[in-house]
């Protein structure tokens, strides 16, 4: 018999009680773990798609607009820029890479982007099967491309305009297949990948898509001929940080284009979006808060209605510290129970769950959630045990053992 | 072994101060306190338990002034020395009676310096208990909890938490207070009867004149 076997003693002779206390817990655990996985799947999401892109060059409009067509592949181009002028940039002694990309088309709601070779190691994205385009026409397909569109190596399509699927439009020539990429979890998993005198080739005979859209119009080339060719925008990672103070500039001030940092775009965006997050993690500390004080109320309760039984251990011989480590064993054995649960639900549910909602718009979305932040939340849930067990102690270290046994009948 | 010297108290928000009767008591001797309710009977108990510090005067058990010992020292000191009965109180709820008198036991020894001894303690500890639950009749309910006895297997249970540990001195509160004349009688006479087989010191303070006969020593408050 020791201090601890009473503890469990203890817990075990209320059963509902313990149980209705570990599940409030375990809830609020889990909701702030799950939270803050979702948050750092997010985030990372983002922040994996930028690869190894510091800055990216296109037609002047939206900053923001421009990184999340180039980067993101979410939105429109803002317009077209010269390859002539983006020749003479990439010259630059500060940038290491610089990739032209350029676009307009589509198959089935995948986007064709024209680019060279080096745009996939922006990714460090390797060739699962196949090889690289070496010729007009030919495409190397994301992971999620090949899965969803059921393509493989030889097999040909033809491209609609634009960047949506709303394929009554397609151009006369095929594309082959010559390469599957290797899954990444990163954007060009969704992408088709040709070169940009596919795009040119494409665009060169169509005079009559003039008349298309504005938008459409300003993402295809118009002047097909050599000198003139234009690109969508450029990605560029540079050798050194020093770039970042003089690249950007020069640009914006010195030619009709703009340079956007796409880290510091999407931090902005990520920052509008947080604010959602934060006050769900808001919530979810108050649950875990309205949790701690569940678990308070049951540690004090259990020292006022045993009073008569801390009195009595007591009189046994039992020492104040003894008692108190009782309460603090019982505390802990209840949080960490109910850690425990939180934890699986999150491992568990939270996967499925999403699921069964069809969330998985880039195959596996969920990031595993950093032991730091795990840590972090533990460390939280730590403190408002602390405080609650030290609240509910309080009685014990003040308790008058004559004046409640005296006051048994 | 058991003495008084000139005690007294007084609650905080009282004036009235409580003067106590001075008491020798020798080995094996036992005394009954009779008095009214609100005498300060209880009081009185528990200054000689260790539980209230008197105002001024000494109890002396086996040669200790245990005023003079440090919070601690006297937690361990009352575990290992003396035994107490309620008349309400038996013992821990949420404890069997078997793991009841084991805790008893737990707290009233001092800390183990040899590991090794420990299982030797154990089992020594276990047979102990088995046999004094033998004779208090409560073998039957030794995995019981305590809301699944009878009043009278709690009262003597309440005597077997007072005496497991071999105390010095048992001290009980109105014993007998709500039980009928065939169980007070029993229970007087296990209370008598474990302490000399402890050879210590009975010391029971009650208004319930029914036991007075069962005892020599007798003074009122």
């Amino acid at each position: 018999m020791n201090v601890w076997k009473i503890s469990w003693q203890n817990i075990k002779s209320k059963p509902l009680y313990t149980a209705l206390s570990v599940f409030s817990l375990a809830l609020s655990i889990a909701l702030l773990l799950g939270m803050q996985q979702l948050k750092t799947s997010f985030k990372h999401q983002i922040e994996n798609n930028l690869g190894t892109i510091d800055l990216v060059i296109g037609a002047k409009g939206s900053p923001l607009q421009l990184v999340l067509a180039s980067v993101l592949h979410l939105d429109n181009p803002t317009g077209n820029i010269s390859y002539k002028e983006v020749k003479k940039i990439s010259k630059n002694p500060f940038i290491k890479t610089a990739v032209p990309i350029s676009y307009g088309d589509n198959y089935k709601g995948f986007r064709i982007i024209g680019t060279t070779n080096a745009f996939r190691k922006l990714y460090n994205s390797e060739l699962e099967k196949g090889r690289d385009v070496n010729a007009s026409l030919e495409v190397v397909i994301g992971h999620i491309v090949a899965k969803e569109l059921k393509l493989t190596i030889g097999d040909t399509f033809l491209s609609a305009h634009g960047l949506v699927e709303a394929a009554i439009e397609t151009h006369d020539e095929k594309f082959v297949v010559v390469g599957i990429l290797k899954p990444t979890q990163k954007v060009i998993d969704r992408l088709i990948i040709s070169n940009l005198e596919s795009i040119w080739h494409l665009h060169e005979d169509e005079s009559h898509t003039e008349d298309h859209s504005e938008h459409s119009e300003e993402n295809h080339k118009k002047h097909p001929n050599e000198k003139d060719k234009e690109i969508t925008s450029l990605l560029v990672s540079f050798k050194n940080p020093r770039g970042f103070l003089t690249v950007p500039r020069t640009i914006n001030e010195q030619t009709n284009m703009q340079a956007a940092l796409p880290k510091y775009e999407l931090d902005k965006l990520y920052e509008y979006m947080g604010l959602g997050f934060k006050t769900i993690t808001w919530i979810a500390y108050l649950i875990l808060i309205i949790a701690g004080l569940t678990i308070f109320i049951s540690l004090y309760k259990m020292v006022k209605e045993r009073a008569f039984d801390l009195a009595l251990l007591r009189t046994y011989g039992a020492t104040r510290f003894q008692l108190i480590k009782m309460v603090v064993y019982e505390g802990f054995t209840i949080t960490f129970v109910a850690f425990a649960i939180g934890l699986l639900l999150v491992k568990i549910v939270l996967p499925l769950l999403l699921k069964f909602t069809g969330i998985t718009f880039n195959g596996n979305v969920l990031k595993e959630l950093p032991f730091q932040d795990i840590l972090q939340i533990a460390l939280v849930i730590f403190i408002i045990i602390i405080v609650s067990i030290t609240i509910a102690i309080y009685p014990i270290v003040k308790m008058k053992i004559s004046e409640i046994l005296s006051n048994e009948k | 072994m058991l003495q008084t010297e000139n005690i007294t108290f007084h609650y905080k928000e009282d004036k009235h101060t409580f003067l106590f009767p001075n008491i020798v008591l020798k080995a094996q001797e036992n005394l009954l306190i009779l008095g009214k309710s609100g005498i300060g009977k209880t009081t009185f108990l528990h200054i000689l338990a260790g539980l209230l510090a008197p105002a001024s005067g000494n109890v002396i058990i086996s040669g200790t002034d245990i005023n003079s010992l440090s919070n601690s020292k006297l937690d361990k000191f009352r575990g290992q020395n003396i035994g107490m009965v309620f008349q309400k109180k038996y013992a821990i709820q949420s404890l069997s009676v078997f793991n009841n008198l084991k805790a008893r036991l737990f707290f009233s020894k001092q800390p183990l310096s040899n590991p090794t001894q420990d299982t030797k303690e154990k089992t020594i500890a276990n047979s102990k208990i088995v046999a004094l639950l033998e004779e208090l009749d409560l073998s039957d309910c030794k995995h019981k909890k305590l809301n699944k006895l009878s009043e009278g297997q709690l009262q003597r249970l309440s005597i077997a938490m007072s005496v497991i540990h071999n105390p010095q001195v048992i001290l009980a509160d109105e014993p007998t207070a709500s039980l009928d004349d065939e169980n007070c009688k029993i229970v007087i006479k296990l209370l008598k009867k474990q302490a000399k087989q402890n050879n210590a010191n009975l010391i029971v303070i009650t208004h319930d004149s029914r036991i007075k006969s069962h005892f020599q020593n007798s003074i009122t408050l």
